[in-house]
């Protein structure tokens, strides 16, 4: 049967981390919303290690929450422990990061879910698309109920042709205990969507109460947590946090009661253990096709590639605080389970330790995210956006924050308007979506801060400033909060200037806090200041120089950011224009010159060729 | 659309043929610039006489130089041009002191193209001067290939490995601050930095152009064991330079000797000869061949007409061009052997080193080479070099700040962010290097990951 004959503005398949954030976002900008899962017990799961944040993604987290996410205050209110990481570099390198109860993340977020206007939430899995004039109109599911869409955003994840492998044991299925989306991608292709195959992994879970504490490192939380959201966004009958279960709901301040994670390391033996049997890993034995991350590589990947060193440290991190489960931090394998266990007891502190779930690979398809425009909508199906694992990414906070964009996009799209387009300059989030369509990936793909050409100008507090304009002019927060952050926008502004300008002794004050920032007491009516408009002005001011050449490369690159590539340009048959370039542009087809010059074999030459070639047919048509 | 931000400057003539040689700069602040270098902007389109002093107040050259006011310029913008004495010392002088006050090198073509872009040609025109920028591009990218080739590339590769290195060190202390990493070294990185410095001040007191203007080029004379290179040398020197001997295999080492062919320096190079059986003291001297061949700009390839046609070893092969390679067939007063065609089309003559005989043509094919190859790249060349020692420059630059930065335990992603801009600058010259060779050199060298 048709479900609906008025088509829904959005549909998003699939709701982790990024079909979370897609579906909360399209229904936030009005648009009607369906979000289709195949498990409603399984919305936002955290599917790999109960944290949220770390390098890069913790900026990104705060991004998404400067973009109306709902990532951000989900951490802060589900958090059990919270560290700022890197506090000894840079304020722009400087990292929130969360462990979070897995079980409350994903109530919260099923509630949020529950109580958003224009969304509706239904439980079926998506079999496959359905499409009319090269355009998606809607989906198939696997209770035969079609479902009619103006857009269609995919957020499957591993769940593509999941293949799961412990040992030489198969099971298909995108995570342990889950099911296999088989033919969707039969749907994708029958579209002319190339797809291709990604690994990753997971380490073992263990039973709390079988770990030997007195042999292991404590780690604990920062005793001044550092939140993720800017600002608490919640409303008076959501007060929602994992840490009131069954207390009163009122004077909860989040990171008040945190737990520890606890550090150990592996052995010898260990390493004997898994060089061993390394012809038994499913990695090691080419069971799998798929490739996998290098940052996160599987303990026989440590112990090969890195022979001489004598031990791994690896983090047990609780999953929750109504669970005895805990997360082995650093042993991904594919081994066999005989092995697995023999591996986790050669372990300090585990010599006893009980297996609640064993560690695997999984294997899945992912589509080249080359195929996408900057607005994540395919380039191949009109109408059809792709967000998270399946385009190549890894981690949830990617995933969220293609989620959000695409979700933004999918209603804008439905609406009629212009995509929003977060550029690299501006945000981690800009990097990552145009290092994905311009590049693509061959591994999953994960941010780091080195990947951002001025991650000066990324610090975390300055999120909400630096995408102000994206969210003032697509409205993607309420009017209050949209106020409150031209405030600070002005308060922090006001502050770098009389730095600048007046003086103390021995100069102006900027200077005096470029020379030493410990020492320089600064005026009172500065301290009274909101510590964020504080923080960010000292940032501003000390680091001025840093910033300032930051903000005069990007100038110089803007003239060619700013000049669009005709879509049926045909490269091949440009004069001039060296084959090389030309044939990884016809594939690539980038939108404007800025991405062209960012396209490896590219050259300053072919660029100023299709410089001239654009500017005579601009002029040619007026 | 601006294409106004900046202001270029380039070579306005091919360098060694003309006694006048013409350097331009063309863009926003090309008037100021007249301002700084001769104190004042005269009217527009009049020639003036002056004396252009660099920026340290050096003499440079007496020199003509016409200010254009835009639109009514080439480009359509605010241009200058100076007129030098046609020596590329000195347009190379001049060039180097326009980029090193704030100039940026003009990418191949680029006069034409604002030209284009500023509405000062005809739409029509559109295609030509994508030709142009294609054709130029094509022989910059040629000039610049030449030299690295060289002691250049190899020396610029060695500082960016070890740039390379130092980024990867830090960038795993900066992204991965929770992995289980040997404590941060901050002071071999200063070690490393010093040692960084001391590789791009040795790059910029060599300037690889102006050696071949001061030294001569290098020309080399390869061949099989008594082939008789060693007599050839001492045929064009004129004198008792190498020790001949009928024996195969008398030069072990290389010899060096000037001589002026034509109107051309040459640095002439006599190396032992390729002999793959050679024994180890002799294999010492044919390892030298090669590293004086991976040098050199011209190849003088002695063959003895009375034996088969040797191969090439494929390291020279593959620098061997008919641009490059004169194939010098030695013995023409013994009977020849047959003999089947030479690898590439290299340009041929027949000589008697013994005697002396067919000397003239040689030293014709020579001069015709050497000639090509300055009228060819000349000005590329210069171009190529002026904006090798401002990407030298800046980086030198960068590398001090970042040292600075690290000796006053400022936080390293500080640091980093002017290591970056070294890389970059590095990267001017010998091609971009990407995020991907940082991430892959990091994660090669620490056990990354959990």
């Amino acid at each position: 049967m048709i479900y609906n004959q008025k088509p829904f503005d959005v549909i998003v398949c699939g709701a982790g981390h990024a079909g979370v954030e897609a579906s909360l976002a399209a229904a936030r900008m009005g648009a009607s919303t369906l979000l289709l899962t195949g498990n409603i017990d399984t919305i936002a799961q955290m599917s790999c290690n109960p944290a949220i944040g770390g390098q890069a993604k913790g900026q990104m987290v705060r991004e998404i929450d400067a973009l109306g996410g709902e990532m951000a205050i989900n951490t802060d209110l589900t958090g059990i422990q919270f560290r700022l990481l890197n506090e000894s570099k840079g304020p722009a390198v400087q990292s929130p990061r969360a462990q979070c109860d897995k079980k409350a993340y994903q109530f919260r977020l099923k509630h949020t879910l529950e109580l958003q206007p224009n969304l509706q939430i239904f439980q079926a899995t998506v079999t496959g698309l359905i499409f009319k004039d090269g355009k998606v109109v809607g989906c198939r599911t696997n209770l035969d109920i079609d479902f009619m869409g103006q857009t269609v955003v995919i957020t499957t994840g591993t769940f593509l042709r999941g293949l799961m492998h412990v040992g030489q044991n198969k099971n298909e299925g995108g995570r342990l205990g889950d099911f296999s989306a088989k033919t969707l991608s039969g749907s994708l292709l029958e579209a002319g969507i190339e797809l291709q195959r990604l690994k990753t992994g997971t380490p073992p879970r263990i039973l709390g109460r079988s770990i030997n504490f007195s042999e292991l490192e404590e780690q604990k939380g920062d005793p001044e947590p550092t939140l993720f959201a800017f600002h608490d966004t919640r409303g008076p009958e959501d007060p929602f946090h994992v840490e009131q279960t069954g207390e009163q709901r009122i004077g909860w301040k989040p990171g008040s009661v945190q737990v520890s994670c606890w550090m150990t390391h592996t052995t010898l033996r260990s390493a004997e253990i898994v060089r061993d049997n390394l012809h038994k890993s499913a990695m090691y034995s080419g069971e799998i096709s798929g490739v996998g991350p290098r940052y996160c590589p599987s303990i026989e990947d440590k112990f090969v590639r890195f022979a001489d060193k004598p031990r791994h440290l690896l983090f047990l991190e609780p999953e929750g605080r109504n669970t005895n489960e805990y997360y082995i931090n650093g042993l991904s394998t594919s081994l066999p389970f005989d092995i697995q266990l023999e591996l986790v007891h050669s372990i300090p502190g585990l010599e006893q330790a009980q297996l609640l779930r064993p560690a695997y690979a999984v294997e899945y398809d992912f589509a080249p995210p080359t195929q996408m425009f900057p607005s994540l909508e395919s380039r191949k199906v009109e109408n059809l956006f792709l967000a998270g694992q399946i385009n190549g990414t890894s981690g949830y906070e990617e995933a969220a924050a293609q989620g959000l964009v695409a979700g933004v996009n999918a209603a804008l799209k439905a609406r009629g308007g212009p995509p929003l387009i977060i550029k690299r300059h501006e945000a981690y989030i800009g990097v990552l979506i145009d290092d994905l369509v311009t590049k693509g990936t061959t591994e999953p793909y994960r941010m780091f801060t080195s990947r951002a050409e001025h991650r000066l100008l990324f610090n975390h507090g300055s999120a909400e400033l630096r995408l102000l304009q994206h969210a003032k002019s697509h409205m993607l927060l309420n009017n209050s909060r949209l106020e409150n952050i031209f405030a600070k926008e002005k308060r922090v502004g006001y502050w770098e200037n009389r730095f600048e300008t007046s003086t103390t002794v021995g100069g102006s004050w900027a200077n005096a806090i470029r020379r030493d920032r410990e020492a320089v007491i600064l005026p009172p009516e500065f301290a009274a200041e909101a510590k964020e408009v504080r923080e960010e002005v000292l940032y501003r001011v000390a680091y001025r120089g840093y910033l300032d050449r930051e903000r005069r490369q990007i100038e110089k690159f803007k003239h060619v950011e700013k000049v669009r590539i005709p879509d049926a340009l045909d490269y091949l048959a440009i004069p001039g224009l060296r084959r090389e370039s030309a044939l990884k542009l016809h594939q690539l087809r980038p939108q404007n010159l800025g991405q062209a010059g960012r396209i490896s074999g590219v050259n300053p030459a072919d660029i100023s060729i299709l410089m001239v070639l654009i500017a005579a047919q601009n002029a040619e048509k007026s | 659309m601006s294409y106004l931000g900046d202001t270029i400057a380039a070579l306005a003539t091919p360098a060694g043929t003309s006694a006048i040689a013409v350097v331009r700069a063309s863009g926003l602040h090309a008037a100021d610039l007249v301002r700084a270098v001769f104190g004042a902007t005269p009217p527009p389109r009049l020639a003036q006489h002056a004396d252009y002093r660099d920026r340290s107040g050096a003499l440079v050259d007496d020199v003509l130089f016409t200010f254009f006011a835009g639109p009514n310029s080439f480009t359509g913008e605010d241009t200058v041009e100076i007129s030098c004495h046609g020596n590329p010392f000195i347009a190379q002088k001049i060039l180097e002191d326009l980029l090193a006050r704030g100039c940026r090198p003009a990418e191949a073509g680029e006069f034409s193209k604002r030209a284009f872009l500023n509405g000062r040609m005809d739409l029509s025109q559109a295609e030509a001067v994508m030709d142009l920028i294609h054709a130029r591009s094509e022989r910059a990218l040629a000039a610049a290939n030449q030299q690295l080739r060289g002691a250049l590339g190899r020396q610029v590769n060695q500082l960016i490995e070890l740039l390379v290195n130092i980024l990867a060190t830090i960038e795993a202390y900066v992204d991965f601050p929770d992995e289980d990493l040997p404590p941060e070294d901050l002071d071999k990185v200063q070690r490393q930095l010093d040692e960084l410095l001391a590789g791009a001040n040795r790059l910029l007191a060599t300037n690889r152009y102006g050696e071949l203007l001061r030294e001569g080029i290098k020309t080399v004379i390869l061949g099989e064991p008594n082939a008789g290179k060693s007599s050839l040398l001492n045929r064009l020197v004129g004198r008792e330079r190498a020790l001949v001997s009928p024996e195969p295999g008398t030069t072990r080492d290389y010899l060096e000797e000037r001589v002026v062919i034509g109107s051309h320096w040459l640095r002439l190079v006599d190396t032992a000869g390729l002999n793959p059986s050679a024994a180890s003291l002799e294999k010492r001297g044919i390892d030298k061949t090669f590293e004086q061949a991976a040098e050199a700009d011209l190849f003088l390839w002695v063959i003895d007409s009375t034996r088969p046609l040797p191969g090439l070893p494929e390291t020279l092969a593959a620098r061997m061009t008919p641009a490059n390679t004169i194939a010098v067939f030695n013995k023409l007063d013994l009977p020849p052997a047959p003999k089947g065609d030479l690898p590439k089309a290299f340009p041929l003559v027949h000589v008697s080193a013994l005697q002396g005989a067919g000397l003239e043509a040689l030293q014709a094919a020579v001069t015709k080479l050497a000639e090509s190859f300055h009228v060819e790249i000349g000005d590329e060349l210069i171009a190529v070099n002026a904006r090798h020692s401002l990407a030298l420059d800046q980086a030198k630059a960068a590398l001090l700040e970042a040292k600075q930065k690290l000796a006053a335990q400022e936080p390293s992603d500080l640091a980093a962010s002017d290591l970056r801009a070294a890389l970059d600058a590095f990267g001017q010259i010998s091609g971009k290097i990407d995020n991907e060779t940082i991430l892959d050199r990091l994660f090669a060298s620490f056990c990354i990951g959990k």
